[in-house]
């Protein structure tokens, strides 16, 4: 458990660096940093499902925090494009 | 007390609230989605409302862009480029028919180039280059942002250019609020050769690919860089423009609304993170200390997503460059 613990940790800071880099890299371009902020926001829902599964206390409940948090950084982004 | 024991249940998680803060439940996360959902709609209601209340703040000045371009080229071991008044016209007539033709690319969707326009104003050049730019807020910012972008540094710092020419318009564009600022290069004394500057070969070519542009004759003339440069010949792109403007229009945008869009919105989004990762945080070490075990999320998975977030989200700019 402990050697996939930290897989998982592996895996979600790729998503995340990996989404703040690409970020950064379409600077200029606030239509596309928006895509890549929802895809960033579907990995992060995804591999929060993936992870609780795996870790055998995935519940309804749990799927539902992970989408609301990912709709707030959706909507943040979206007013700070504005 | 009764306000202590509110608060205690709405920021701390114990039995009582089902050993999560009650600020993380499901129903307030979804009351943050809709506020956020109202306040993003607000602005752009009151925006359209009253602009001068709610606003961009812009101040971005010809002087501000020939001082900032020059401060380049000096650093780069280049003499400065000359303001030249053709040029700054050919910039307004472009701009101008950028806005009347609702597009943002070098070439017009009726198949106008830039250097139409430079031929247009009396110019006649022997080398000619234009980078364009969009909605950024400060003269600096617009040359940072062409200094940051390797073809439109190609541009500010080629040698071959002795004159420059600049246009800043506010209109709208695609539907959206848009500042737009054209600045043209020009030579006409220089090695007789039409090269299209790469800032405009990486652009979207609706009509004319620079391919095309590059085979098109250009007429030498060897003229007085002097004569050329000192007598404004505006009249040709002046005709160009709406009835409505005048060539100083182009000199400068200005604008200082009560209350700034991106201030606002940077500052909101600040402290809906800031409070939501105080939040988890706290509940994080409470559920810790007390070793409780239930079904939630991860909360340093959320610390860590909503910091990617604010610090992504931060970066966005309005302002664009083809």
């Amino acid at each position: 458990m402990k050697n996939g613990a930290f897989l998982h940790t592996i895996v979600l800071f790729t998503i995340l660096f990996g989404g703040a880099f690409t970020f950064w890299f379409a600077r200029g371009n606030t239509a596309l940093q928006l895509a890549i902020g929802v895809v960033t926001t579907i990995a992060y829902v995804a591999w929060g499902i993936i992870h609780h599964s795996l870790k055998g206390d995935l519940h309804r409940k749990v799927v539902i925090e992970y989408v609301l948090v990912g709709l707030i950084a959706i909507v943040l982004l979206t007013t700070l494009a504005l | 007390m009764r306000f202590f024991r509110i608060l205690y249940h709405w920021l701390v998680p114990h039995e009582g609230n089902n050993h999560r803060a009650k600020a993380l439940h499901h129903d307030a996360l979804f009351a943050y989605v809709l506020l956020l959902c109202v306040f993003n709609l607000g602005i752009r209601y009151f925006h359209g409302k009253a602009p001068d209340v709610l606003g961009y703040a812009i101040d971005i000045r010809v002087e501000q862009l020939l001082a900032a371009t020059n401060a380049q080229r000096e650093a780069a071991g280049l003499p400065p480029l000359k303001l030249d008044n053709t040029l700054s016209a050919a910039a307004a007539a472009k701009a101008s028919d950028m806005f009347a033709h609702n597009y943002w690319a070098h070439n017009s969707p009726l198949g106008k180039t830039p250097w139409d326009f430079i031929i247009s104003s009396g110019y006649q050049y022997t080398l000619a280059g234009e980078n364009l730019a969009k909605n950024f807020q400060t003269s600096d910012g617009v040359v940072s942002a062409w200094m940051n972008s390797p073809t439109h540094k190609a541009n500010i710092v080629k040698s071959g250019y002795k004159d420059v020419g600049f246009a800043i318009v506010n209109g709208v564009l695609n539907g959206e609020e848009t500042t737009l600022v054209v600045q043209m290069f020009g030579a006409t004394n220089a090695a007789p050769v039409a090269q299209i500057p790469k800032a405009q070969a990486a652009a979207p070519a609706p009509v004319a690919s620079p391919e095309v542009a590059l085979e098109e004759p250009i007429t030498v003339v060897p003229a007085e860089p002097a004569a050329i440069n000192d007598e404004p010949k505006s009249e040709p792109a002046i005709a160009l423009l709406p009835s409505f403007m005048s060539n100083t229009a182009f000199e400068r945008v200005v604008a200082s609304p009560k209350v700034n869009i991106p201030g606002l919105t940077n500052t909101m989004a600040i402290i809906v993170v800031g409070v939501l990762i105080g939040l988890l945080a706290v509940d994080a070490f409470v559920v810790s200390k007390h070793r409780v075990v239930r079904l939630t999320g991860h909360n340093m998975a959320h610390i860590l997503f909503l910091g990617t977030i604010i610090v992504s989200g931060l970066m966005i700019s309005r302002g664009s460059l083809i």
